[in-house]
């Protein structure tokens, strides 16, 4: 192949979720309904749906593009996200506590969470996948005590029993459009963006997941880097989670399941490796956007449910043998 | 004697690389003919148009007199012909019996019959004269014994051509020492061994005939005792004294001094010599050697110094520069400005799949993160240097490493470890698995890092290589330093030192 042409592939799979998210929007406007001559798709109303809708799984995923990066994976995300959901319902309403005390213990929860999944990963040399897997049902088994595994409504208004009307703001929208959750996860977007590609942290991260030993030997503090990116992924489902409780009112034991499948595909998606080593942050978000972009436009045209998993799967799937296919032209897959 | 196998004018061409010129290669039954030639001289392809998975464009290859044309590797093994690769295609998790039959197993009613698997296979490692139990996983062998399983499993196909690739390249001297009474017996047997090699110190214990290849062609044959000097000159066209630069010999100040230096492990570790008792000085523009035996101590003196691989701490005296520095972890050696070059820049020195210039940078990324944000300005500042010095070619910063040749993926390593400018350079095994051509550029530039004023300390088991490019050399025995020599010792007297604990001879 010329070398030309293999530069254009290479080209292609960084951007591929661009081009998938633009691809997206074409069909989203395509085959859009109309109402009153208007394309449904374009609705303010229905971008703000869509921007609100993957506010959640896109801070999973950016946390979880670090992990991935690393070489690692963390499928504790979506249950982390609902402990601290609970949590923090709990917290406001059950235990009258204020907002300036709940949400730093509740991203404390998140963090610690992260740095103790990833010390026993290193520490004792378990897999990542093993030890996440054993997090994921650690943190459920928590928030189902944490909520006495009952459901917790948040109320707003003062005095006991109720949660600082303060709180309302993460499911309201600016403007009457632009939804405040989504503006959460756009400045966290932008800074994980910084971190990764402009920071000596960034770097050390592509290192350990380039090859660990290397980056050990080149002096690189792989462990550090290593419990990091779990405390940066128990941060973001810390952060998740209170969203979560703020835009739907209440805390549920059980939410949050099977976000971490939505969190992965996304990085996916996005161009990262599983095996670590490369990836990007922007991929990462374009991925997030582009899933939740295609929902929406299957939810429009009434398609079900089913369909939708078996098109999120087949876009998955699609994806990787892209990135395998160009990886073997490269030399550089494994 | 006759002619088991005979090749003739075999020609072949990949695109404009013409890879074997009209090559001559025959093989007698109950021979070990050694095939010896730098990377690149031809010998895989040679071994590929034997083995049926590379089609020659003329030539014919005869098998007891009978042409054969081998459309696939399958042919070639049916014709009796079984190549065992550097990396070995056994499966880990199975056992030996398993392995022996993978593909061929012994089923009654679609139901595997491990009884009789088993009690065959045992006949088949009886047979090549190893001693293990089949029913062993081959995870739980060792990298010699894995060899002799693979080639139980040659055998197995009734193979009367054995085809070796560098079999010893993994092994111990023990382990070798075993393997080689294997293949002599089965040259005893009548089969005959296409032994391929790097290491020149075999070829007298093992081939009854070498062949020598470069560029594509045969440039000779020689007798096995021929002198590794004579073999040197016949694989890289100049003589061996030339492999090595002149030495400068202009020592500045001490940058590394231990006296009675002993390094106490954490947690000992069977089979780990700790350094005991070490007492030496590397100065600023010298090279100094560390000799001796497999197992006294060398490895672990640098893996000490360098601070991987154990934890624990030093007592004595360990200074750097004049100074008393506490060593013992990556980070405290790179602050004392020490570098530190693996034998094994795939596995440990470089992220093959990241670019040049990522790689360039890593050791150093403090360098171009002031106040931990990336300057790309000082970035490229450092890449374009290092690809300047030390030549790297293509000299394009985004090429990705594994795409690099061999020798210019090392020029990376060095300039990875050599950017900050360290003041002494460590060293294990420098050319293990490098062919002689690309170990001359190693010694050069080493030579060219000393006179700069670089100490460089090198760990090497290949006496001739430590005597041809140190100015003193060290020889170590059970973790102390028991002797050294100056530039000019002869090989005997070093050799005799190494083997007899540091007396003189």
């Amino acid at each position: 192949m010329s070398a030309v042409r293999r530069q254009s592939l290479a080209t292609l799979v960084r951007f591929q979720s661009l081009l998938g998210l633009v691809l997206v929007i074409i069909a989203g406007i395509a085959f859009s309904p109309h109402r009153h001559g208007h394309i449904l798709f374009l609705a303010p109303d229905n971008i703000a749906n869509i921007i609100r809708s993957i506010s959640e799984t896109g801070i999973l995923a950016l946390g979880m593009t670090f992990v991935i990066i690393a070489g690692g994976i963390d499928l504790s995300v979506g249950a982390v996200l609902g402990l601290c959901s609970v949590m923090t319902a709990t917290l406001l309403i059950n235990d009258g506590w204020g907002l300036w005390s709940t949400l730093p213990l509740a991203i404390v929860t998140g963090v610690v969470f992260g740095v103790v999944q990833g010390a026993i990963s290193t520490r004792f040399r378990i897999q990542a996948f093993i030890v996440t897997l054993a997090g994921l049902q650690a943190a459920r088994g928590l928030s189902l005590i944490a909520s006495d595994n009952a459901f917790i409504n948040i109320n707003y208004g003062e005095g006991p029993g109720n949660a600082p009307p303060a709180f309302a703001v993460l499911g309201e929208r600016i403007g009457g459009v632009f939804p405040v959750a989504t503006l959460i996860f756009l400045v966290l977007a932008a800074v994980a963006t910084f971190a990764l590609n402009d920071t000596r942290y960034g770097r050390y991260v592509f290192a350990v997941g380039g090859n660990e030993k290397a980056a050990r030997l080149s002096g690189i503090p792989v462990e550090r880097i290593k419990i990091s990116v779990y405390a940066l992924t128990g941060f973001a489902s810390a952060v998740a989670g209170i969203v979560h409780a703020g835009q739907f009112s209440f805390g549920s034991p059980n939410d949050g399941t099977g976000y971490e499948l939505n969190a992965i595909a996304a990085v996916v998606i996005g161009g990262t490796d599983l095996f670590g080593g490369a990836g990007s942050m922007v991929g990462t978000i374009a991925g997030a956007v582009m899933l939740g972009a295609l929902a929406n436009i299957l939810q429009l045209n009434d398609v079900s449910a089913a369909m939708q998993l078996l098109a999120t799967g087949a876009i998955i799937v699609g994806a990787a043998a892209l990135q395998t296919y160009v990886g073997t032209r490269d030399g550089t897959s494994r | 004697m006759t002619s088991l196998l005979r090749m003739q004018g075999i020609e072949k061409r990949f695109g404009g690389v013409h890879a074997l010129r009209g090559v001559d290669f025959d093989l007698a039954a109950g021979e070990v003919h050694v095939l010896l030639g730098e990377n690149g001289a031809g010998k895989t392809t040679l071994m590929g148009v034997l083995s049926g998975a590379v089609a020659p464009d003329a030539g014919t290859v005869a098998i007891d007199g009978r042409p054969m044309v081998f459309a696939s590797p399958r042919d070639a093994h049916a014709a009796g012909i079984a190549m065992i690769p550097q990396e070995l295609d056994l499966v880990p998790g199975l056992d030996i019996a398993a392995n022996l039959f993978l593909g061929t197993e012994h089923t009654s009613g679609g139901v595997l019959n491990h009884r009789r698997m088993r009690a065959e296979a045992q006949q088949l490692l009886r047979h090549a004269g190893v001693a293990l139990d089949a029913r062993r996983s081959v995870a739980s062998l060792r990298m010699g014994e894995r060899q002799l399983v693979a080639i139980a499993k040659a055998l197995a196909a009734d193979a009367r051509i054995l085809v070796m690739d560098e079999p010893t390249a993994a092994l111990s001297a023990v382990e070798a020492d075993h393997l080689f009474g294997v293949v002599r017996e089965l040259r005893g047997r009548g089969v005959g061994v296409v032994y391929i090699s790097h290491r020149l110190e075999e070829v007298p214990r093992i081939a009854d005939r070498v062949t020598v290849m470069r560029d594509g062609a045969v440039v000779g044959q020689a007798a096995p005792d021929s002198p590794q000097g004579e073999l040197v000159r016949l694989l890289v066209g100049r003589s061996f004294a030339d492999l090595f630069p002149a030495r400068a010999a202009r020592a500045g100040a001490p940058i590394l001094r231990l006296a009675h230096a002993a390094f106490d492990p954490a947690i000992p570790r069977a089979g780990w010599q700790a350094p005991v008792d070490v007492s030496l000085t590397v100065h600023a523009g010298e090279i100094v050697g560390l000799a001796g035996l497999m197992g006294v101590g060398r490895t672990e003196l640098l893996s000490a110094l360098y601070g991987f691989g154990v934890d624990g701490a030093w007592r004595g005296t360990v200074e750097v520069r004049g100074r008393s520095t506490h060593l013992g972890s990556i980070g405290a050696a790179r602050r004392a400005g020490i570098s530190y070059v693996t034998d094994d820049r795939r596995g440990t020195g470089l992220v093959l799949r990241h670019t040049v210039a990522q790689n360039v940078v890593m050791s150093t990324l403090r360098r171009v993160t002031p106040w931990g944000l990336v300057s790309r300005a000082r970035e490229r500042a450092d890449v374009t240097r290092a690809l300047d010095d030390y030549d790297v070619r293509p000299r394009s910063p985004d090429a990705r490493v594994i795409n690099l040749s061999g020798g210019n993926q090392q020029k990376v390593v060095f300039a990875k470890e050599l950017l900050n400018g360290p003041g002494l350079l460590l060293l294990d095994e420098p050319t293990r698995g490098v062919d002689v051509g690309a170990k001359a550029e190693i010694y050069r530039r080493l030579r060219g890092l000393a006179e700069a004023g670089l100490g460089v300390l090198v760990a090497s088991s290949e006496l001739p290589e430590l005597i041809g490019l140190c100015d003193r050399i060290v020889v170590m025995h059970a973790g102390r330093t028991v002797r050294e020599f100056g530039a000019g010792a002869s090989e005997d007297a070093v050799r005799y030192s190494c083997e007899h604990q540091g007396i003189a001879a």
